[in-house]
């Protein structure tokens, strides 16, 4: 037998739909996909990895108890590298090729701005741990599918004005990553700190990558403050910091969690480091959803849960979203699964701390999940306020003094 | 007053820097020809072993050393399993190829020492107060290491036999060529200096910021600028460039603020191609 050109031609497309199709037909009955897609590179690589195992183990763990209405999460994973270019470009992979229905665990304000265009045009739910105020509201929030699991900058701001307040500063300054989150924190905190009577002496937006902030901390230390408020990131506050120590001055530091961290003492060490203040969201440490997520991440990445509070947050996206889907029942479209999210996260109606006991508890009726990283009530605006922590620097560990709610 | 000497000392010591790799872009277009694009890599990669000497030897000065002789040897090897054998191809070849190794040589770095900041663990001292002015001795010990490198780099330029020859294959390939002057010989030479100019560049950014993989491509365009603000393929008009961009981006922030402090350099780069496009010092030729 020969086999011209034309039968050929003909075969290849036949074999494709006779092979293919009903395959992929099948996958799609049966599984939901999401995007994990989070910041394993640049600014947020030290909880990126973390996020991105939380998302597949707790895949894994609504798979393991019978899928979430009647289907199993495929979990397709991708690196944000902290850049909204790069994102972009993987946000687009998720939707168009693999067909994701929400992509989870998005960190940093200019990542999910930059995503959140893409999952509103495909109608899909965007889950993020970003702190832009923008992001509550329209444009960015215009069809209610984003839903932010961290708080907002502008919470944080006014964390640490109630901070600020309580340790009786009096001359504030605020230097500021040029980015959403970064100005969007010391505006937060310019806000509240004025509407309590107080001025901000001085004020600076920076930019990434510089090979000096000399210049930016001599304008701030000219007025002389006693505090100084950060919006920053890690590499920056590093080099700001060791700039800062080597000027001799002596005023004291309010800086975002993400920023001041262990690794920021491990760079400048003890002398450099100590008194300042670390503001971060605290994981729902009491409840036994975080003593779950705990032993899930001290199994996975063989470090203690509370060194990551994002990926209790992505821990928690996974659940939710599953509860969502099992609360709207088999073959949901993103629509029903999106209206059931306050359904199963928000009170009231039984409290349940694990998918398996949400699972069996909704087939009784509403419930709350109280997540591992806040209580996660999601406002009108898809936001959570979980409470923050105040650690002080002492001695190179971070201590947490006291707990801040606004 | 104070605090423009103050700014002034901080440009200085960025300028050095941008200098620095300024001089090694230069050189490569002058002698090779064309732009090289893995000049910032080669500095992160001069950072990362220094890093590792200064961790297995204690002595910052040995960190210097190795990271030096690491960026040569990468420059080198760079030269020898690639921009050699592209040699005589379109100068658009030879950049890709130059993007080309700079991607591989970062996701190398990534993959052997991750993604998360590292730095210089070295202590931190308190500045001097000279006329109220704040002086950082370890500062001064950068900009010293910098004027030693660069001063070692003309010496080798203009006083030994080789840098005789890499000026003369950079004058008139051909006729350096005709005249027994071995090509391969002064190309080595040239990727050892260019190797090593870089590679200290980016022991001094790791020194005064935090190393990351990164971090030597991001400071790749001021050394462009720099580089062709000083006329493209004058080693002593990128060294002069370099310090302008530093010194005018630091004085410039009372004026026009931090934010655009950056696209200063840019503007100045685009000012230049536009009124005067061989530079502050260029000539058409190039290195001499």
């Amino acid at each position: 037998m020969t086999i011209d050109r034309r039968t050929l031609l003909g075969a290849v497309p036949a074999s494709l739909v006779l092979g293919l199709a009903p395959s992929r037909a099948a996958a799609q009955t049966q599984s939901f996909r999401i995007g994990a897609l989070n910041p394993v590179t640049g600014a947020g690589s030290p909880y990126g990895t973390g996020m991105q195992r939380m998302i597949l183990a707790a895949a894994e763990e609504v798979n393991a108890a019978g899928g979430a209405g009647g289907r199993r999460l495929e979990v397709f994973a991708e690196d944000s590298q902290t850049q909204p270019q790069a994102a972009v470009l993987a946000a687009k992979k998720l939707i168009e090729v693999n067909n994701v229905r929400a992509i989870l665990g998005t960190w940093s304000s200019g990542v999910s701005l930059a995503v959140i265009p893409l999952t509103n045009d495909a109608n899909i739910i965007l889950m993020n741990t970003s702190g832009a105020p923008a992001l509550s509201v329209p444009p960015a929030n215009a069809k209610g599918l984003s839903y932010r699991f961290q708080a907002t900058n502008d919470r944080f701001g006014r964390a640490f004005a109630e901070i600020a307040e309580r340790e009786g500063f009096r001359r504030a300054a605020t230097m500021a990553f040029n980015n959403a989150s970064g100005i969007g924190n010391t505006q937060g905190f310019r806000r509240a700190w004025e509407a309590k009577g107080h001025r901000v002496v001085a004020e600076v937006v920076y930019e990434p990558n510089q090979p000096s902030y000399r210049a930016e901390l001599q304008r701030i230390l000219a007025a002389r403050p006693d505090v100084i408020v950060m919006g920053s990131f890690l590499p920056d506050t590093t080099i700001i910091l060791r700039e800062w120590f080597q000027t001799g001055e002596t005023n004291r530091w309010i800086i975002p969690g993400w920023a001041a961290n262990p690794q920021l003492v491990q760079a400048l060490g003890p002398q450099a480091t100590e008194g300042i203040i670390s503001v971060d969201t605290v994981s729902n440490e009491k409840a036994p959803s975080f003593a779950h997520y705990d032993a899930v991440y001290r199994r996975v990445m063989n470090q203690p849960g509370t060194s990551n509070v994002y990926a209790a947050m992505a821990w928690d996206m996974v659940i939710t979203l599953a509860l969502a889907m099992e609360a709207a029942g088999p073959n949901a479209d993103v629509a029903a699964i999106n209206e059931k999210i306050r359904f199963v996260a928000n009170p009231p109606g039984e409290e349940v701390f694990t998918f398996a006991a949400g699972k069996a508890a909704l087939a009784r009726g509403k419930i709350n999940y109280q997540g591992a990283s806040s209580v996660l009530d999601f406002d009108q605006f898809g936001d959570v306020t979980p409470d923050f922590g105040v650690y002080f620097i002492t001695n190179g560990q971070l201590v947490r003094r006291y707990v801040v709610a606004i | 007053m104070v605090f423009w000497i103050e700014l002034l000392i901080a440009g200085l010591v960025s300028g050095l820097v941008i200098g620095l790799v300024a001089l090694s872009i230069t050189l490569v277009f002058g002698i090779a020809r064309f732009p090289n694009a893995s000049a910032g890599d080669i500095m992160t990669l001069g950072a990362y072993a220094a890093l590792a000497g200064h961790a297995a030897t204690g002595s910052l000065f040995a960190g210097g050393v190795a990271g030096a002789a690491a960026g040569a040897a990468a420059s080198v090897a760079a030269y020898a399993l690639v921009f050699r054998r592209l040699a005589g191809r379109s100068t658009v070849a030879l950049l890709v190829a130059s993007i080309g190794v700079a991607f591989v040589i970062r996701a190398g770095l990534a993959l052997a020492f991750g993604h998360a900041q590292q730095v210089f663990q070295v202590p931190l001292v308190r500045p001097w107060r000279i006329e109220g002015v704040r002086v950082h001795p370890n500062d001064l010990r950068l900009a010293a290491t910098a004027a030693a490198s660069l001063a070692a780099v003309f010496v080798t330029l203009y006083l030994t036999p080789i840098g005789r020859r890499m000026r003369a294959v950079a004058d008139d390939p051909s006729l350096a060529r005709v005249s027994g002057i071995s090509p391969v010989r002064v190309m080595v030479a040239l990727w050892l200096v260019a190797g090593a100019a870089c590679a200290i560049a980016g022991v001094i950014l790791g020194l005064r910021t935090v190393v990351s993989p990164e971090m030597g491509w991001e400071m790749l365009l001021p050394g462009f600028a720099a580089a062709i603000l000083g006329g493209i393929g004058n080693p002593a008009g990128a060294v002069v460039a370099g310090l302008i961009l530093g010194i005018a981006q630091e004085m410039a922030t009372p004026f026009v603020g931090f934010t655009y402090k950056i696209a200063l350099a840019f503007v100045l780069m685009l000012l230049v191609l536009l009124v005067r496009p061989r530079g502050l010092f260029g000539r058409l030729e190039g290195v001499r």
